[in-house]
């Protein structure tokens, strides 16, 4: 584990990408209930030979949950990572009918979805994001984009396509010249641009903002682009909260062109709702490294 | 001063303009003009790029678009950008 980058990019994407393989089939060809009945091996799998994830995952919940971490507590951080990843091929799909979900400040979205400026969601590695994206295409012609590291998962942005072509070109991929061209040009169309603004890769710039008390690193990137653009940011949280019930929260912050005062902002909320919600955390490495 | 080329004066003001809006700490001299502005060469990022395109739109009202699929060779060098600059300048 020689940096962040280095320990996301790598090693746990790789074993979580053969998990997701396994559950994205699972779920396509059996169905929901019995995907769900066999995230319980692939959980306890994962948790038996992840030595690294496994070690990352205790150091979080010690840290928020102030006291001493049990097996179970760690079965239940691996198996709400699961669930949403199980959940994210229904949703892609739009099968709301299987869920339970209650969202809060939807009013945001409809603001900024009429006022048509174009907006930025900025979300985490947090619960799942599949879920506030899902929710917010529930509003009559939003359309939202999503910037991804497609060079890091690309097999990511080709299961999204598998699951639902129609959203495939909704992927900006980020570190080409032009990626930031598009950004705007979408956003001057009146879409949305969703971004996760949790992790940073390589080199990149970053903004350092205590985090649980903690400095820590955040990418610089989505801030000066949010405080170059001056566009309406709404940020957004699904948690997870068992079984097939989710909390979906949208949550406008004022936008100013410090980006500093921005990343602080969103720092704020992330910690509010990672408190609330410890096992829907999934940055599986050191966070404060 | 290592550049091999003198910049224009159309290229000293653009590479004026790309330094203040980025707040590069040198002077348009310094700039190579035949050098990539992308990653190596100025070391930009495409946030950075999407700063020249707006800065380039308020003084030249040209329009940098995303689907050009020339983009890699107009923003290959202060040169070649200026050169689109210039051919397509409405102010």
């Amino acid at each position: 584990m020689n940096t962040a980058t280095q320990t996301w990019t790598t090693q746990p994407e790789r074993s979580n990408m053969v998990a997701l393989r396994i559950i994205v089939w699972v779920a396509l060809h059996l169905g929901r209930t019995t995907a769900r009945l066999l995230l319980h091996p692939i959980c306890l799998y994962f948790l038996l030979f992840s030595i690294a994830t496994r070690r990352a995952s205790r150091a979080w919940l010690e840290r928020v949950l102030e006291r001493p971490v049990t097996w179970v507590d760690q079965f239940r951080h691996y198996h709400t990572f699961a669930s949403t990843i199980l959940d994210r091929v229904f949703l892609l799909n739009d099968r709301f009918d299987l869920f339970d979900l209650e969202v809060h400040g939807m009013e945001a979205m409809t603001e900024v979805c009429e006022a048509r400026t174009g907006c930025f969601l900025v979300g985490a590695h947090f619960g799942s994001f599949e879920v506030t994206r899902a929710v917010g295409r529930m509003q009559p012609g939003l359309e939202v984009s999503l910037l991804m590291y497609e060079v890091n998962a690309p097999r990511i942005g080709a299961i999204i396509r598998a699951i639902n072509p129609a959203l495939g070109n909704k992927i900006i991929p980020l570190g080409a010249l032009d990626s930031m061209l598009r950004v705007r040009e979408r956003l001057d169309a009146g879409e949305f641009v969703g971004m996760l603004a949790d992790r940073r890769l390589g080199d990149e710039e970053s903004v350092t903002i205590p985090f649980f008390g903690v400095p820590a690193k955040f990418p610089a990137g989505p801030f000066r682009l949010a405080a170059l653009l001056r566009r309406p940011i709404v940020l957004m949280f699904g948690i997870h909260r068992g079984g097939n019930r989710y909390e979906v929260h949208y949550e406008r912050i004022a936008v100013d062109g410090d980006l500093t005062r921005l990343a602080m902002r969103y720092a704020q909320r992330l910690e509010h709702h990672a408190r609330s919600a410890p096992y829907n955390w999934f940055n599986f490495h050191d966070f404060w490294q | 001063m290592s550049t091999a080329t003198a910049l224009t004066d159309h290229e000293t003001k653009l590479a004026a303009l790309i330094i203040e809006a980025l707040n590069l700490e040198m002077a348009p001299q310094e700039i190579d003009p035949g050098a990539p502005l992308y990653r190596e060469g100025l070391g930009l990022d495409s946030i950075d790029i999407l700063e020249i395109a707006l800065v380039i739109s308020k003084t030249y009202g040209v329009q940098l678009k995303a689907d050009d699929t020339d983009n890699v060779r107009i923003f290959g060098s202060l040169r070649s950008l200026n050169d689109h600059v210039q051919q397509h300048r409405a102010k």
